[in-house]
């Protein structure tokens, strides 16, 4: 009885060790949230692709989202085991740049498929999308055309829309009217309050809902269509477009500063923006890719709404504003 | 009178396990069963009260059937070894319900709890829980119930099994004495062949389902035969 | 030698309060560090607070009732039903709404419900009424699973008695059911009370929208949005004390039973059919409830991809690490709960019932701080220190374990109280001791509760979500993991295949660990 303690002990502890025996190729951790390293998603293309080239192993560490990862890198300071981040986007970005936790890239951007030229030392995007309501074309002849027409409606369409304290578009959403709107925000919201039919924790809950035939529209993404039409030969779906523009969600990547092989990680980063990289992105990301343009796309992409123009609030106004911005949508909202 | 004839009941398929009963009790009288466990004791009265339902014969009570009637409507109190009390409510409570479950009583109905209670020497505990009492006092309590229940049969399913000799023997003179003032029927269920001999007139020796014996009690307590009889008494 | 039961109690209750205690301590000292902002303190008298809190205690003392009096009526139809073909199929189902993830909870109530649903409401199902259907969906059959075994402890003479007396049903439920009841229902209320309170997904998406936030979001938003640990550390203890004092309001009514507790088989007593039809229906309509949001599951799952996803190697991993934490935790639980219910229940037998109660109160109320609270704030304290990747396993499995307690100190707690009372003096003249006394007096008595609390916590650590979330990778991931991961990239009916392999697995280690740890049902429970 005395003894089989410790062995216990020992086995697991040895069990537990597995995870942690450091190869004899270097080790390169990537923190990313989890949706990025399923079996659906771009992570293990990218993890073959990556090591053929390396002579190094990938480590990819799936956290739940961006803020997540954030808090988490936050917290575990100069011990942390990651020497890269992927998958925070700009509204983070300023966040991310005053923790002081990133080191700079030294690579630059050339000729990306992001309407604005990219101009940032610590944060490279590797895809990007544009938020916009979907809605099923059977169901709905004539969406609105414009972010106005459909604020002004009173009998417009019904919509779901995610929080913005707990969801990406949620947030997408309420920056979106902020930029359009400006200090009439808040009427705005007042104006669509009656046709939401709720405001879900996260897309999935919201998305999954709309294909239910909970409401007329749903909030997602301009590609969310594209889904549809390649995995599922289903061409019912389809976002509206917005004379407006749409507001635009660029996710990047940084070199984390306390990281050991700066070398590699560069590396990764210049694979990233790689065309090796970017043609896994649009059928498993659902997004843009940054570069490659129609080379990369699959003919599907032809079919969506153009954006144009894109929308974006800078970082520094977003980070200072956004708690302010919450309240007043929360206020209004509770209403 | 109460007339028990062809009574059969099944509790299985097994043939071993059927019951058979013929019985007869008078007015007044106290007809004490006994006989080894499993033997079927229970399972008469629990037929009698109409917990269990014969698959054949009658139960008579003066002429009147009572096989089809639902069990609320028999003329029947049972008294058990335990369980007989709720112990949430007082004495009062508990014998009240003997008249209406809904507890709305006429004042002449709650002079008769109280003269039941005081009947049986619990004048003073009416407000008291079961908890309090010792195990002769909550016997007493139901005892109570079924004097103000006016019914004709009183069933005693091992109803003093757990008190000593002394407070048993003097509950069993108080039914023989209630049984007789009542002119009531009651059939009691006991281990002790004494106790037999204190409340009963007649005996009978149940066996294997059936009314093995049914004599004076203290010829039957005497009898040679049959021989389970003997070798019941003989392990008491 | 023997081990005083105070000891190993005690440790439960000192690594407890560690659990909870420590995180919460490591997130303050970190909002105290350089680099945070202080916590606006204009919060506390906001009157978004008070509006979350006031909503929070709504619609949770709502989802109770709704939840737990039907059940009383259910549970009681079952009981007085012990012949019912199907019965024990249809209490595994009861077993099954607790493991559901949220977001699938949601679709089912939607599928139902929703204005494409079997029974359209329309708009209407977003707000209260929306919240209260997903809330009784979970909590109504756990309600019927635990007071289901009380019909069986009252003795057949009390229901032999009450036809004598020519008691209706109403009679019967207040002389005879009711005062077991009080004893239970208490401990029940409080239970349900607490998985409402802290209703999350399910609140904010059928909610309608920020009207319906509850201070369990308030605390998400504080620690993920804001990052404001302080803050949420202390909504965490207002959602503490909350709980304590209803607590306290629910003991009040509690009443110790003051009667020897018999184990009797179920009465069949003549009962009318006119009773045994209201019996039915009632059982016809909870178990309606309960299983069509589960059909429009099980028919959205079998149109999936089923056969293409079973070759999946990451589904099998999955499965493989739902099976693993839940039992793991449902192990740990018990035996956590088992220590401090013994300490409890000797405490009981000495007379000492308040005591006892908080010894009870301690392991299920910690149920209520939010799992990312405690585990950002182990975060914070073992990051420095260890890899915490590499304990992803202990730490999920212990949380989950903590938030099992309270289930096992509701499924274990009466009846260890009961064989308490009326063995232990015996017990002590036979010098049965320790593992003798576990394997002769204990385990047959208590074998029955036990399989229940097992297998309870088990299915409940496989359906978690909250814990694995904020640990979980792929390596790691477990099945409910993975069905967000797939909702949340499109994958909805790979999503529902995923959700019925959970489901799959929880009723078959529900029935293997009921039966095989509660051994055949010779009373029908």
């Amino acid at each position: 009885m005395h003894s089989v303690l410790p062995r216990v002990a020992a086995g697991l502890a040895s069990f537990l060790l597995c995870f942690s025996l450091q190869a004899a190729t270097p080790n390169l951790v990537v923190y990313t949230y989890d949706s990025f390293i399923s079996d659906w998603g771009p992570g293990p293309k990218v993890k073959a692709a990556f090591e053929a080239t390396c002579n190094c192993t990938l480590e990819l560490v799936g956290l739940s989202d961006g803020v997540a990862m954030l808090n988490r890198l936050k917290l575990e300071g100069d011990n942390s085991r990651a020497d890269l981040l992927l998958g925070i986007d700009t509204n983070l970005t300023a966040e991310a740049r005053s923790s002081g936790l990133f080191y700079a890239h030294e690579l630059s951007l050339q000729s990306s498929a992001l309407p604005d030229p990219w101009q940032d030392d610590l944060f490279l995007p590797y895809d990007f999308g544009y938020f916009a309501f979907v809605y099923n074309k059977e169901k709905l002849a004539s969406p609105p055309t414009s972010l106005r027409q459909l604020v002004d409606d009173s009998d417009g369409p019904t919509l779901l829309i995610q929080d913005p304290r707990t969801s990406t578009p949620g947030l997408g959403l309420l920056l979106w009217i902020k930029k359009i709107y400006g200090d009439k925000a808040d009427q705005a919201w007042a104006q669509l309050s009656p046709r939401i039919v709720t405001v879900s924790k996260g897309w999935s809950e919201a998305y999954g809902l709309f294909l239910k035939g909970e409401a007329d529209m749903v909030l997602s993404y301009t590609t969310s269509p594209a889904y549809h039409m390649i995995a599922e030969q289903d061409l019912r779906f389809a976002a509206a477009r917005f004379e407006e523009g749409h507001y635009q969600q660029i996710e990047v990547a940084g070199m984390v500063r306390s990281s050991q092989q700066k070398e590699l990680a560069r590396r990764f980063l210049a694979f990233m923006i790689s065309e090796d990289f970017q043609k896994i992105i649009p059928t498993t990301n659902w997004m843009y890719p940054v570069v490659g343009g129609q080379a990369v796309l699959p003919p599907e992409f032809d079919q969506l709404i153009d954006p144009a123009p894109a929308l974006l609030l800078d970082e520094t106004s977003v980070a200072e504003q956004r708690k302010n911005w919450v309240e007043e949508w929360l206020e209004v909202m509770s209403r | 009178m109460l007339l028990i004839e062809d009574l059969q009941f099944d509790y299985s398929a097994e043939p071993a396990s059927n019951m058979h009963f013929d019985l007869s009790v008078e007015d007044g009288e106290v007809l004490s069963l006994i006989g080894p466990s499993g033997s079927g004791k229970s399972t008469l009265l629990s037929l009698i009260a109409g917990f269990l339902s014969a698959q054949r014969g009658r139960i008579v009570l003066d002429n009147n059937e009572l096989q089809a009637l639902p069990v609320a409507e028999r003329p029947v109190s049972i008294v058990f070894q335990q369980h007989n009390l709720f112990p949430h409510l007082d004495l009062y409570t508990n014998v009240a319900l003997g008249i209406n479950p809904s507890l709305r009583l006429l004042p002449a109905q709650i002079d008769a709890v109280r003269d039941a209670l005081a009947r049986l020497g619990l004048a003073k505990m009416q407000r008291r829980k079961p908890a309090e009492l010792s195990g002769g006092q909550r016997q007493r309590v139901a005892l109570a119930r079924a004097l103000v229940r006016r019914r004709k049969i009183l069933l005693l399913d091992e109803a003093f099994a757990a008190l000593g000799p002394a407070m048993r023997a003097e509950l069993l003179d108080l039914v023989k004495t209630l049984v007789g003032e009542h002119n009531m029927t009651a059939l009691l269920i006991s281990h002790q062949p004494s106790d037999a001999l204190i409340a009963s007139t007649r005996t009978a020796f149940i066996c294997e389902g059936r009314v093995s014996m049914l004599a004076p009690t203290a010829e039957l307590l005497a009898a040679a035969a049959p021989p389970e009889l003997r070798d019941y008494l003989g392990s008491q | 030698m023997i081990i005083p039961r105070a000891i190993p109690a005690s440790l439960v209750l000192a690594l407890l309060a560690l659990l909870v205690l420590a995180p919460m301590a490591g997130l303050l000292h970190l909002s105290a560090l350089p680099g945070y902002e202080p916590g606006d303190l204009r919060f506390w008298e906001s009157a978004y607070l008070r509006r979350v809190l006031f909503f929070s205690i709504w619609q949770a003392v709502l989802s109770t009732l709704f939840s737990v009096l039907p059940a009383i009526l259910v549970a009681r139809a079952f009981a007085m039903q012990p012949d019912l073909p199907l019965r024990r199929l249809l209490l595994g189902l009861f077993a099954l709404p607790l493991v559901v993830p949220g977001v699938v909870v949601v679709m089912g109530v939607v599928s139902v419900y929703g204005s494409d649903g079997w029974l359209p409401m329309g708009r209407s199902l977003y707000g209260i009424n929306g919240i209260l259907l997903a809330h009784v969906f979970f909590n109504l059959p756990l309600a019927v699973r635990l007071l289901l075994p009380l019909w069986q402890v009252i003795p057949q003479h009390h229901w032999q008695l009450g036809e004598q007396l020519g008691m209706n049903a109403w009679q019967r439920f207040r002389f005879i059911e009711w005062p077991m009841l009080r004893e239970t229902l208490p401990g029940v209320l409080l239970l349900v009370f607490m998985l409402c309170l802290t209703s999350f997904a399910v609140v904010l998406t059928l909610g309608g929208g920020p009207r319906s936030t509850t201070v369990e979001v308030a605390i998400y938003q504080s620690l993920r949005f804001d990052f404001d640990p302080a803050r949420a550390v202390m909504l965490a203890l207002l959602q503490l004390g909350l709980c304590m004092l209803v607590a306290m309001l629910t003991l009040k009514f509690q009443r110790m039973p003051e009667v020897e507790i018999a184990i009797s088989a179920p009465y069949r007593s003549r009962r009318s059919t006119l009773s045994s039809v209201v019996n039915l229906l009632l059982i016809g309509a909870a178990t309606l409830y309960v299983g069509l949001p589960l059909l429009s599951l099980l028919i959205d799952a079998l149109q999936g991809p089923f056969f293409k996803m079973v070759t999946s190697s990451q589904l099998w991993q999955a499965f493989a690490n739902t099976l693993f934490i839940g039992m793991s935790a449902a192990l740990l639980s018990v035996l956590a709960g088992w220590f401090l219910l013994q300490y409890s229940a000797s405490l009981a037998r000495q007379g000492r019932v308040t005591g006892a109660r908080v010894v009870e109160l301690a392991g299920s109320i910690v149920y209520v701080i939010p799992p990312l609270v405690i585990a950002t704030g182990m975060f914070v304290l073992l990051s420095p220190h260890v890899d915490v990747f590499d304990w992803v396993y202990p730490i999920v499995i212990a949380i989950n374990a903590l938030m099992g307690l309270p289930f096992v100190v509701r499924c274990l707690g009466p009846s260890m109280r009961q064989s308490h009372a009326r063995y232990h003096r015996l017990c002590l003249s036979l010098d049965l001791q320790g593992w003798n006394r576990f394997r002769f007096i204990e385990w047959p008595l208590l074998r029955r509760p036990l399989g229940l609390a097992i297998a309870l916590v088990a299915v409940l650590a496989m359906g978690d979500l909250g814990v694995i979330a904020l640990f979980g990778s792929t390596q790691t991931a477990t099945l409910p993991l993975m069905i967000y991961q797939q909702l949340g990239a499109y994958l909805i009916s790979q999503a529902t295949v995923t959700a019925l392999l959970l489901l799959l697995l929880c009723l078959a280690v529900f029935a293997l660990l009921e039966r095989g740890i509660g051994g055949k049902p010779d009373v029908a429970n």
